[in-house]
């Protein structure tokens, strides 16, 4: 066990690191991508995506900031894919 | 030392965050004239059960998720469950989470939560995203792995390129070793407070490693130094546990279909110190207590075709293997389970499900059941 704490740490501390030099950055191909697009590729990892326009604005910031907790969304993600469902309703 | 590295991860991540592009905005959130940044979401679920043993309806689960988002970085998330498969309708909290937003990529939270022990509990396993009418085997009551904890923990992605590095630990009152005579060497995964002076340490780091978001590969772990009752002699016994996940979809054009594949392993070792009493209340005695469990799923949804009745069907298979220790009172030969099921969509988070279950230890069974996502 002790074995497997040192590794996750170690791991971390890479991780962290690296994050420190160079700051977590995305590729060119994803910072372009769509709300439309990341709507489609992060809901449907676990389930089936909800449609534009079931929900209001305030309730999609509200199941956003949920989505990223229950499932490790990047916040720029979650930014993206609920710009996108609002745009429904506007 | 064991307790200390969270909160040096911790630390470092406070230090990432002090770098990090904040974008995340302190202003109160802007909403809608009259919204209370509150809304109510969660699921339903009954079944109907079918065996040579039993034919009936079985268990009616309401499940309510409370979601309260105070400001951008304040955050509040509680699920009450309502069951009756004890033969009366039971009230639990299943959670009841506080978070709050560092920055983009730090959460800090603290409550009861559902860890991230695997994939399967807290995520797969709800009512609208599991296909079937059960659990896997070894994963669902009577099974192992962490399931509700109640501690302080951090959470994040971290992108970098084209790959997303997801991570969570945590530091949790932890499971209590059972030493009643029929459930010796299992454990309370769900306990509502600590048993002794321990605190088990856990963590999951998952790596999505494709550009398209559709494959989420998982390592976890979580100790625990002491799990029995304080002053007893069970108190040091130890618990480890390990689990590793996948999470793969993919669209296939030629099926016009949309191809799921979900699996996990969960493995965990007890204190070889452990000694239980018999049922004649004199005698003692104590076993090699290192379960595994672990379960492969496959569904099949003709998602890209034209017609509406076939896009909305989705055919799934499960098998699933729990290796319980032979010489437990809960023990005995591996169950495995073979599940095949039937399902039609009825929104994107409501369902109709029909399963079919052939079970070592079980007679066959049919299950019906119809799930409302709200």
């Amino acid at each position: 066990m002790k074995k497997i704490l040192i590794i996750f740490a170690v791991f971390s501390i890479v991780i962290l690191a690296t994050s420190l030099l160079t700051g977590c950055y995305v590729s060119a191909k994803v910072a372009n991508k769509s709300g439309a697009q990341l709507w489609g590729e992060n809901c449907n990892r676990c389930h089936n995506a909800p449609a534009p326009g079931e929900l209001n604005n305030d309730n999609w910031d509200i199941v956003g900031t949920h989505m990223q907790i229950r499932a490790n969304l990047t916040k720029t993600d979650v930014e993206k894919i609920t710009d996108f469902l609002k745009s429904a309703n506007n | 030392m064991r307790q200390i590295i969270p909160a040096i991860v911790l630390l470092l991540l406070s230090c990432v965050s002090a770098q990090a592009q904040d974008s995340v905005n302190v202003a109160v959130a802007k909403a809608s004239p009259g919204s209370n940044k509150f809304a109510v979401y969660g699921n339903a679920e009954a079944s109907y059960i079918s065996n040579s043993a039993a034919k009936g309806f079985g268990e009616i689960n309401f499940k309510p998720i409370f979601l309260w988002r105070i400001s951008p970085r304040l955050f509040i998330e509680a699920e009450m469950e309502i069951e009756t498969g004890g033969g009366s309708a039971d009230l639990g909290l299943e959670y009841a989470n506080m978070c709050y937003t560092v920055n983009p990529y730090l959460t800090l939270h603290a409550g009861r939560f559902l860890p991230k022990f695997g994939a399967y509990r807290g995520r797969l396993a709800e009512g609208f995203i599991n296909r079937f009418s059960s659990n896997p085997t070894g994963f669902g009551d009577g099974g192992i792995g962490a399931s509700v904890e109640t501690g302080v923990g951090a959470l994040g992605a971290l992108p970098f390129g084209d790959i997303k590095i997801l991570y969570d630990c945590y530091v949790v009152n932890g499971p209590h070793l059972l030493t009643d005579t029929l459930n010796a060497g299992q454990f309370d995964y769900e306990a509502y407070t600590a048993n002794n002076n321990s605190l088990a340490v856990g963590g999951r780091i998952a790596i999505v490693p494709l550009a398209a978001s559709n494959l989420e590969l998982g390592f976890s772990f979580q100790h625990k130094a002491k799990t029995g009752d304080a002053g007893t002699e069970n108190e040091n016994v130890s618990l480890d546990m390990q689990a590793v996940d996948l999470n793969w979809y993919q669209n296939i054009s030629a099926l016009q279909s949309t191809l799921r594949i979900t699996g996990e392993l969960r493995h965990q070792k007890t204190g070889a110190n452990a000694a239980y009493l018999a049922a004649d209340g004199v005698t003692k005695y104590l076993f090699a207590n290192s379960p595994r469990a672990w379960y492969l799923s496959g569904s099949l949804r003709p998602a890209l075709v034209d017609n509406t009745f076939f896009r909305n069907l989705e055919f799934a298979y499960r098998y699933s293997n729990y290796k319980r220790p032979v010489n437990a009172p809960w023990g005995g030969a591996a169950v495995t389970s073979n599940e095949f099921a039937v399902d039609y969509w009825l929104h994107w988070n409501s369902l109709i499900k029909l399963a079919y279950q052939s079970k070592s230890d079980e007679p066959k069974t049919f299950y019906a059941s119809v799930v409302f996502g709200f």
